[in-house]
């Protein structure tokens, strides 16, 4: 009976260690891959997200964008895919154009052997139509870069100093510049008064000018841009003193002007002589408009002019300069 | 079956019914003799521990590691060696990565760790029995929920500079809570802005002796002008620009600022003294004669005289510019907040000396990441502080040969001189700095500059210039101009004097020229690295794909992912 027991026990021993070993020599089945994905839209707009969903079968799946250094058709030189997590692959194209997604699933056994591959591929459009100036600049008024105003009905106005300090040297700008235009895509196009924009030309901005912004989809959109000095004194002059006017490195629309007068003058009742560069220039003192040889003024007080200069035409589109009267005694 | 056998089931049935009755007590029976998270906080050292646990999160090598990779390697001041597109890091760099790249989700988890540590503390504050109602009693609680505040703030401010508008967690999970859509990023803002407003009049102006190192009022108010910054924009006017240079007047010249002037203080929202309640002010019922009464008129403690711009150690005695980042100057003038590292946090020994890694790995014959002479020279020009970068074979301050590998250099500030290595399990590692008072400086100058008062912003400028013009006996000075060159200068400042500290790519991000500067940087390097940022869609991270995964759609990824 014992002899039995044992004869059954190592029966059942011997069943359990052949059925481990069958079941490690089992063929190491390898699944056919099957590469389809479904994509959230054909169409899309520069930066704007498209979905990748793999529904297919696969141990591993890569998307190659077709975009630059993802191409699959140069895989073999040194373009690679993306590996997907999950079944889910999202992405966004920076630039406009057609571009070839190919799906890659791939099937394997253990330590990576017996690879088997399947492809799908889905062609996308990617229109970029961004006209929009988002920030329009002077890149070099000396060493400043001098930014221009957005405004109503895409105008903008760009406000220069007629003269700026730097290293106590007082150096002219002239009214021929370059300009700098950041935009959200690097495929807009820019043409000045109908002709491509050059980045180290130098335009006249003296009078009004035409700006179109082309996208790389087509549409064309006009902007004007105005310029204008900030106005200041060319001249000043009281009882019978010309005024000397100083300017700041750093804020080129407030200027101060001193004028030296002999100790114990009467400046309760002045009326001083002055001219600014544009006849058209406005001069308030509190709001007061003050008109050169005819208001008098108290400069007993201190006593600051606000000269308004406006476009030709265009009585809206201004700049203003502040001038501080110093009036210095000895 | 017979009678006997049926009755003998039933019994057993009974029996057995009766038992399992008795387990439903034993099994809601009150734990005795552990902590709970209901209990656990009924003690000041016990909510001490809770906010040493928050502080831990910063000393975490992962933590570092994602500062570095992402403030330092995916700007422009360095090259790497991970930098090809089959590894997780290259394709971080390189700004081709998937939504599931490990690094997004390692510096995600590790900042949200961070957050709900501190909303342990923040969130059971309220559990902790006080054994005497004195106002040092009520101060020490304060402080250490104004600490948890701060390190809240910092763990969020780190993740919506990244991602975007981030989940704002509930102070308390629950099951029921655990899916939480973003917030937008002016809520976040506005959430961080609330803590650090709140955090410096609950803190002591700079804590010193045995409590240097912990978060105190004068890392509120620089963390709080950062984030001003962070939200303002370069070249528009704004309440943000505007308030830092409150907060400079404050820090760093010393005008009055007030309780109410910093919360922003409504009492149409709270009522003083609901606010002092819940911040653990004293009540007023509860105050003796002696005891300060704070009210929104209280005035901070002043700062200026805390902080300098000198390189001095903690004593006030002269150090050199690189000490400033090594032991000698933990907790010097110009520091205003470190990652302060000890032996591992949890008490064991397998995670000896924090914080030794994190500099090793770059000061090393094989260098994650290093500089390179053009790069050297874009950045200093000839500026004195150049020489404070090291290349192969060149000597450290101690006389170390640098073995970086030609045509590789170093920043000394992650160099750790040979005496403050530590040899022994309770040795420190080298602190890190996080804030220095050259940035709050720096910010300040900034802000005067975008409010039109560039003539002030450059006195701010070159007082800090001149102190590195002591290094080399220089006399060049920044120059005044207009905004734009104003602002120009203000940035080169920054990237000189910050540069290697972890944060270039924030700042470039926040400027509005990442795109700009990281493509130039791009087209100039043979494997292109950088050139394919995208404008308009990498200044932010993607939200980690596994977060919008098992949110079921409710977190919602970044546009462009």
């Amino acid at each position: 009976m014992k002899n039995k027991h044992i004869i059954s026990s190592k029966i059942i021993i011997i069943t359990i260690m052949m059925m481990t070993v069958n079941i490690s020599c089992e063929q190491d089945v390898i699944k056919n891959p099957k590469a389809t994905i479904e994509i959230n839209k054909d169409k899309l707009n520069i930066n704007e997200s498209l979905q990748i969903v793999f529904t297919g079968e696969a141990d591993q799946v890569v998307i190659f964008t077709g975009d630059d250094m993802h191409n699959y058709d140069l895989r073999k030189e040194s373009n690679t895919g993306f590996v997907v997590d999950k079944n889910v692959f999202t992405y966004s194209y920076a630039t406009p154009g057609t571009y070839k997604v190919v799906c890659i699933a791939s099937t394997y056994g253990d330590a990576a052997v017996n690879l088997q591959f399947d492809t799908c591929a889905v062609v996308i459009t990617v229109i970029d139509d961004q006209t929009e100036i988002d920030r329009l600049s002077c890149p070099q008024i000396l060493y400043d870069e001098v930014f221009a105003e957005r405004l109503a009905n895409d105008n903008w106005i760009m406000r220069l100093p007629r003269k700026v300090r730097y290293n106590n040297l007082t150096p002219s700008i002239a009214l021929s510049q370059r300009l700098k235009f950041y935009v959200q895509s690097d495929s807009t196009q820019f043409f000045i008064n109908g002709n491509a924009f050059e980045s180290t030309k130098k335009y006249d901005l003296s009078s009004t000018v035409n700006i179109d912004v082309k996208s790389h989809f087509g549409t064309v959109r006009p902007y004007t841009l105005h310029t204008l000095y900030y106005p200041e004194f060319e001249s000043f002059k009281m009882l019978g003193v010309n005024g000397k006017l100083k300017r700041t490195e750093f804020d080129y629309s407030s200027f101060e002007l001193e004028i030296t007068l002999p100790n114990g003058t009467d400046v309760s009742h002045v009326i001083p002589e002055f001219k600014t560069y544009a006849a058209t220039d406005k001069i308030y003192i509190n709001d007061v408009e003050q008109i050169s040889t005819v208001t008098a003024v108290d400069f007993t007080h201190n006593v600051t002019y606000k000269i308004v200069s406006f476009l030709a035409g265009n009585s809206d589109i201004q700049a203003i300069g502040t001038v501080k009267i110093k009036i210095i005694y000895q | 079956m017979n009678n006997n056998r049926l009755n003998f089931i039933w019994i057993l049935l009974i029996g057995l019914l009766v038992s399992l009755g008795g387990c439903d007590d034993f099994l809601t029976k009150e734990v005795l003799g552990n902590s709970t998270d209901e209990n656990f906080f009924d003690t000041k050292y016990k909510l001490q521990a809770a906010l040493n646990a928050s502080y831990d999160v910063l000393q975490m090598d992962l933590f570092n590691e994602c500062e570095w990779r992402f403030g330092e390697a995916c700007a422009d001041d360095v090259w790497g060696g991970d930098e090809g597109l089959g590894s997780q890091m290259g394709q971080l760099v390189h700004f081709r990565f998937n939504t599931s790249n490990e690094w997004i989700r390692n510096r995600y988890d590790i900042n949200y760790k961070g957050i709900h540590r501190a909303n342990q503390v923040i969130a059971n504050v309220n559990r902790v029995k006080l054994s005497i109602y004195d106002y040092n009693s009520y101060r020490e609680i304060r402080e250490i929920l104004g600490q948890a505040k701060f390190l809240r703030a910092l763990y969020y401010f780190n993740l919506v500079k990244t991602y975007g508008g981030v989940p704002i967690r509930q102070e308390t999970e629950t099951v029921d809570n655990l899916v939480i859509p973003r917030s937008t990023a002016e809520e976040v803002y506005a959430y961080i802005e609330k803590d650090l407003r709140e955090a410096a009049i609950m803190l002591p102006a700079r804590y010193v002796g045995n409590d240097a190192g912990k978060a105190d009022e004068g890392a509120a108010v620089a963390l709080l002008m950062k984030v001003l910054m962070y939200q303002a924009i370069p070249g528009e006017k704004s309440e943000k620009w505007e308030e830092i240079v409150r907060l400079g007047e404050f820090f760093v010249d010393g005008t009055p600022l007030t309780f109410g002037e910093i919360l922003k203080f409504d009492n149409t929202v709270e009522t003083w003294e609901a606010l002092r309640k819940r911040l653990w002010f004293q009540p007023q019922e509860e105050i003796q004669p002696s005891d300060p009464y704070e009210t929104d008129n209280t005035l901070l403690n002043p700062l200026h005289n805390a902080y300098s711009i000198e390189y001095k150690d903690y004593y006030g005695n002269s150090i050199s510019y690189v000490e400033q980042f090594f032991q000698i100057g933990e907790f010097c003038k110009g520091s205003v907040f470190e990652v302060v590292f000890k032996e591992s946090a949890d008490g064991s020994g397998g995670d000896e000396n924090e914080g030794t890694p994190i500099y090793t790995n770059h000061y090393s014959t094989s260098p994650q990441i290093w500089s390179t002479d053009a790069i050297i020279q874009e950045i200093f020009s000839s500026d004195a502080r150049r020489s404070f970068m090291i290349g192969h074979q060149q000597y450290a301050p101690d006389g170390e040969i640098a073995q970086t590998g030609p045509g590789r250099h170093f920043s000394l500030k992650w160099y750790t001189p040979i005496k403050d290595r530590p040899q022994y399990g309770g040795d420190n590692g080298k602190n890190r700095r996080l804030i220095r008072y050259a940035e709050v400086i720096l910010m300040y100058a900034e802000a005067l500059n975008e409010c039109g008062k560039g003539d002030l912003a450059l006195i701010k400028l070159n007082f800090l210039k001149s102190q590195a013009n002591k290094i080399d006996n220089s006399s060049n000075l920044y120059v005044g101009g207009g905004y734009g060159y104003m602002r120009d200068q203000i940035w080169k400042e920054r990237r000189i004097e910050l540069c290697y500290e972890w944060d270039r790519f924030f700042d470039l991000v926040r400027q509005g020229r990442a795109a700009e500067v990281i493509k130039i940087y791009g087209a100039k390097r043979a494997n292109k690295r950088g050139y394919y940022f995208r404008k308009g869609i990498n200044e932010l991270f993607p939200i980690p794909q596994s977060e919008i995964d098992i949110s079921n759609g409710i977190v919602v990824q970044n546009p462009g992912y």
